[in-house]
């Protein structure tokens, strides 16, 4: 070296550029810190216009409160921002944005201007840009309309090392449709335009009903999405979550289609991530990826977002409340997933459709109340004749239990939070409904309510014929229904299995030679502080020494498993989510395999009536959607489809 | 073979003979008739291998015995269009069948006789007999309830139970259900239930008249057989289990009122004119001695009509499908007819006043 390096602060530009290198990577990230800038401003109506996949032009246009005159020289500047003023801000953060380098960033790797006008006079608009080394900024009078306009030319002109990053046009524009979809998900209120070389890709009208919603949704990923989700929205002690989860059989190979928004905030987080998986555990299809759009809603000071730029992480203050409550909620909502459901999956919600029939909505549409037909003898009858009155006072009753269940559970792990999870009477108003239709009773410690509403022909219908041994014909009000006989059975048999198992304790069995375990010093720690957790799993630790745990007993299912891997899993879970569920996974997976032992298997010939008994049988048990291993237990064909197949009605 | 036979002996057995026989086929031989003369009878038998009816008619002389199955309902066509009081004489020979008549001639084709299916008769057959006044009037006053094409296939049909002294019809397609009971000079060891299917009763009661004439009724642990003189009806049944009647019929409903049975029935027919066209729903005002009835349509048309009733109690609005009301008052053959209700969403129960041998529950629309 020729010359002693001295040590001098770095020139404004340089120090925005470094800025830069974290938030903006590429056009995608300028246009989700400028339409966050937008949203924050109050906008209605947000337009966006490309140019060469946004290498070329960024434009972002809004009608949102603008920029008065005075703080246009700051809002270029590093560190300056109105969304928020003091730490305790920070903390209740409600903006998209607030660290004030998003625009200074911005402008640091490109050619940016700033319109904005505070007023409706277009007149009173201004114009700035920052300029030089010390991006001075220079502003000057411009009309422009009520709102913002910001337009980001030639991206990383002035850092070739990022220029040679971009992508062709076409992934760049992908992964700009990919963060459009993101921010048009978070806002239904906002109307949307995205334009790339002067062609419209997306436009999006502002709804905030929920046929609106669901517009917007098949719009952006899809119809199949739409008609494969379930509508949820649940609530519990400030925990809001709604949105849509894919059926178990609309599954992805890759974990694209997931969006979770936290506070009108999208993020990929390991705990919402864990959470989910573990709601679709044993309903997934090996390797396949759920879909999603689910909205968490919660107080912004027991959430902290501050803690990645990009802010796609994001701490909960309590992270076990919340894996708690998103796992039982969509563990909840799929479980209901069962024939019943899926009645609705075309036609009723096809968008088009129902923009036609809401026209006619007006008039009065009568609707024909079916009798409480049964089968059977009348000896056991003496309930009121049409059965109402014993389906509305049960109806509620099993999916309250299994809250209480979930309580006593949660209450036993976390006693800190007794008073505030889920008290009964919140209970009662969690509801999961599909579009147009309330879910219906669930049953629950095998005592079977009425599933269906009296006297309609079963979803599953009757059967007709077996074919082959393997599959089930069955004819249905809407068409035919084919059941693989296997699978729906071995789910029956399995969730038969499991309530038995769940119903009470888990029955422990001690060891006579105690297990020792070498751990490191912060599991032995954490194995004396989770000690209670671990009892109720049925599993009992001794500490013997600084690096040493005994494992004296062990839930009796599981009394020849591989222990060791099954603790350090266990206490790795509790350490990073709060809570193990490895002990519930291992059972499930043992009552699995006997499950599948104990069903019929293909080629045993089934009379109808005991075909017509598992049909009914599938229709009261969850998750009959999938058996153990996430394979579709059963398909419709409805006479539609079938019509098509012979060019019918064409 | 070889016989003749008069037009008018020959029309009325094949006329029901022939309405058994579906028409279109898929396997030929079903469409056509089989007949077969033999000694001093001609028998007639058309199938859909569901329902079989057999009509018999003596001859006064059979020239050559024999059997073959002729097209059901072109023999038929050609039977009316000839001029009354023709003498038909039927020859088979070589495989086609020539019917002669006056100067006609008309030449058919013929399938082996050796092709028809039959219905195999079961074991373990009870039989009894009923006027068949009765049985026709059992049927009559409950089919029109029957469901058709329906998933639940035990509806498509009518349920027939029958007890010591006692017959019952049942006929529901879940939104209303018909009844009828009669006491009838039978004795039986065990009480007999069986779903008769839809078009198995539509034939039956075709056999079927008001006299006093008997019925014999043979029961099979699959099928049911019905002889009339010149008649022997089989169908099969339908296996399944029928839902329990007894308790859809509304108990406790605390809104009698009577009406006169015609007046009642032409009031809704006209006020059906204005009612939706798909869903038939027609408003009931049940007021103190007066019934309301209104209905209007999309078109924003509206029908309104009172009628005096015979009723002391509160209020009441309900709709109902006015078809499946009108359907009852056209079979409940009384002057006065009384209804009973309980609020707006649950079943009525119409029936004769006090009670008679028929009960007619329906379901309402909720608007």
């Amino acid at each position: 070296m020729d010359e002693m390096r001295r040590i001098q602060v770095l020139s404004p530009r340089l120090a925005n550029q470094i800025a830069a290198g974290e938030v903006v990577e590429r056009p995608a990230s300028v246009i989700k810190e400028l339409v966050e800038n937008a949203i924050d401003a109050g906008s209605r109506r947000i337009e966006i216009e490309l140019e060469a996949g946004g290498a070329k032009l960024i434009r972002v246009r809004d009608d949102g409160s603008g920029i008065a005159g005075d703080d246009l020289p700051l809002a270029l500047a590093r560190h300056a921002t109105s969304k928020i003023g003091t730490l305790d801000d920070l903390e209740g953060v409600a903006s998209l944005g607030f660290r004030g380098e998003a625009l200074a960033a911005v402008s640091s790797v490109s050619r940016l201007e700033l319109f904005s006008n505070t007023e409706d006079e277009p007149s009173a608009g201004w114009r700035v840009v920052a300029e030089g080394r010390e991006m001075a900024s220079r502003i000057s009078p411009a009309p422009h309309p009520r709102g913002t306009t910001v337009t980001v030319r030639d991206l990383f002109f002035n850092t070739p090392a990022r220029r040679k990053f971009l992508r062709t046009e076409k992934t760049e524009l992908n992964h700009i449709e990919e963060g459009f979809r993101r921010l048009a998900l978070s806002r239904f209120d906002i109307s949307w335009v995205l334009r790339h070389n002067q062609k419209v890709v997306h436009q999006l009208r502002a709804g905030e009903e929920r046929v609106a919603r669901e517009q917007r949704l098949a719009k952006l990923l899809g119809q199949s999405f739409l008609s494969n989700a379930l509508h949820i929205d649940m609530s519990a002690t400030g925990l809001r979550l709604w949105g849509w989860v894919g059926l178990p059989t609309h599954t992805r190979a890759q974990a694209d289609q997931q969006y979770f928004f936290v506070n009108g905030r999208v993020i990929r987080d390991k705990l919402v991530a864990h959470a989910v998986r573990q709601a679709y555990r044993d309903v997934l299809f090996h390797g396949r990826h759920p879909v999603f759009v689910l909205y968490l809603e919660l107080d912004p000071l027991v959430v902290d977002v501050n803690v990645h730029p990009t802010k796609h992480e994001v701490r909960f203050r309590d992270a076990r409340l919340v894996h708690d409550f998103l796992f039982s909620s969509l563990h909840k909502a799929l479980a209901e997933v069962r024939p019943n459901n899926a009645r609705d999956s075309e036609g009723e919600r096809d968008i088009s459709t129902q923009e036609a029939s809401s026209q006619t909505s007006s008039q009065p549409s009568w609707q024909q109340q079916p009798m409480a037909l049964r089968e059977g003898s009348s000896s056991d009858s003496g309930s009121s004749a049409f059965g109402y009155g014993r389906r509305d006072s049960g109806g509620e009753r099993p999916a309250a239990d299994r809250v209480h269940e979930f309580m006593a559970g949660y209450r036993a792990l976390h006693p800190d939070h007794e008073s505030a999870l889920l008290n009964p009477q919140e209970a009662h108003d969690q509801r999961v409904s599909t579009p147009d239709q309330e879910a219906p009773v669930m049953t629950s410690g095998g005592v079977p309510l009425p599933d269906q509403v009296p006297g309609e022909a079963p979803p599953l219908g009757y059967a007709i014929a077996q074919l082959h041994g393997v599959y089930i014909l069955s004819q249905t009000t809407r068409g035919m229904v084919i059941v693989d006989m296997h699978a729906a059975h071995e789910r029956i048999t399995y969730e038969r299995m499991k309530q038995q198992v769940h119903q009470g304790r888990l029955d422990a069995q001690p060891l006579l030679v105690p297990v020792s375990l070498a751990v490191s010093e912060a599991e032995v720690e954490r194995a004396e502080r989770e000690r209670d957790a671990f009892a109720q799993l049925g599993v009992e630790l001794d500490v013997a020494g600084p690096e040493t745990l005994l494992v004296r007993q062990l839930p009796a299912l599981l009394a020849r498993a591989d222990v060791e891997p099954l603790i350090r899993d266990m206490l790795a879970d509790l350490e990073r989510y709060g809570q193990s569920d490895r002990v519930t996974a291992h059972i499930n997976e043992i009552l699995s395999t006997m499950a599948c032992h104990g069903s019929v298997r293909a080629n045993r010939k089934l009379t109808i009536m005991e075909m017509n008994a598992l049909l009914r049988d599938m229709e009261r048990t969850e998750r009959s959607g999938q058996c153990n291993h996430g394979r579709p237990t059963w398909i419709e064909l409805s006479m539609n489809d079938l019509d098509k197949l012979f060019l019918r009605g064409q | 073979m070889k016989f003749s036979i008069s037009r008018e002996a020959l029309l009325r057995p094949l006329t029901l003979v022939a309405g058994v026989v579906e028409r279109r086929q898929t396997l030929p031989v079903l469409s056509n008739v089989l007949i077969e003369a033999n000694g001093q009878q001609l028998s007639l038998t058309g199938t859909d291998l569901e329902v079989e009816l057999v009509g018999r008619v003596e001859l006064a002389n059979v020239d050559q015995p024999g059997a073959a199955t002729v097209p059901a309902r072109k023999l038929m066509d050609i039977c009316k269009s000839l001029p009354d009081q023709s003498e038909i004489t039927f020859i088979v020979e070589d495989g086609r069948a020539i019917l002669r008549a006056g100067r006609s001639r008309f030449t058919l084709s013929t399938l082996p006789a050796a092709e028809f299916p039959n219905i195999d008769e079961g074991q373990g057959e009870t039989e009894l007999t009923l006027p068949r006044g009765t049985l026709k009037h059992l049927i009559d006053a409950t089919s029109f309830a029957m469901a058709q094409q329906d998933v639940r296939y035990y509806l498509n049909g009518m349920l027939i139970e029958m007890r010591n002294h006692l017959v019952r019809t049942v006929a529901t397609d879940g939104h209303r259900l018909a009844v009828c009971s009669r006491s009838a000079d039978i004795a039986l060891d065990n009480p007999h239930k069986l779903i008769l299917p839809r078009k198995g009763v539509l034939e039956l009661v075709r056999l079927l008249d008001d006299s006093d004439e008997p019925v014999t009724l043979i029961l099979g642990s699959n099928h049911l057989r019905a002889r009339t003189g010149a008649f022997t009806f089989t169908s099969k049944l339908i296996d399944g289990k029928f839902p329990d009647y007894e308790r859809v019929v509304p108990k406790g409903g605390d809104k009698h009122f009577t009406a006169e049975r015609s007046e009642l029935r032409q009031v809704l027919s006209r006020t059906a004119i204005l009612s939706n066209e798909k869903y038939r729903g027609v408003r009931l005002n049940l007021e103190e001695g007066n019934l309301r009835v209104l209905a209007n349509n999309p078109e924003q048309e509206e029908a309104e009509e009172n009628v005096a009733i015979d009723y002391s109690g509160g209020g009441l609005e309900i709709g109902f499908n006015v078809g499946y009301l009108v359907d009852v008052l056209n079979v409940l053959n009384v002057e006065q007819v009384q209804m009973t209700l309980s609020d707006a969403n649950s079943s009525a129960l119409l029936e004769e006043p006090g009670g008679g041998d028929a009960m007619y529950v329906v379901m309402p629309m909720r608007l």
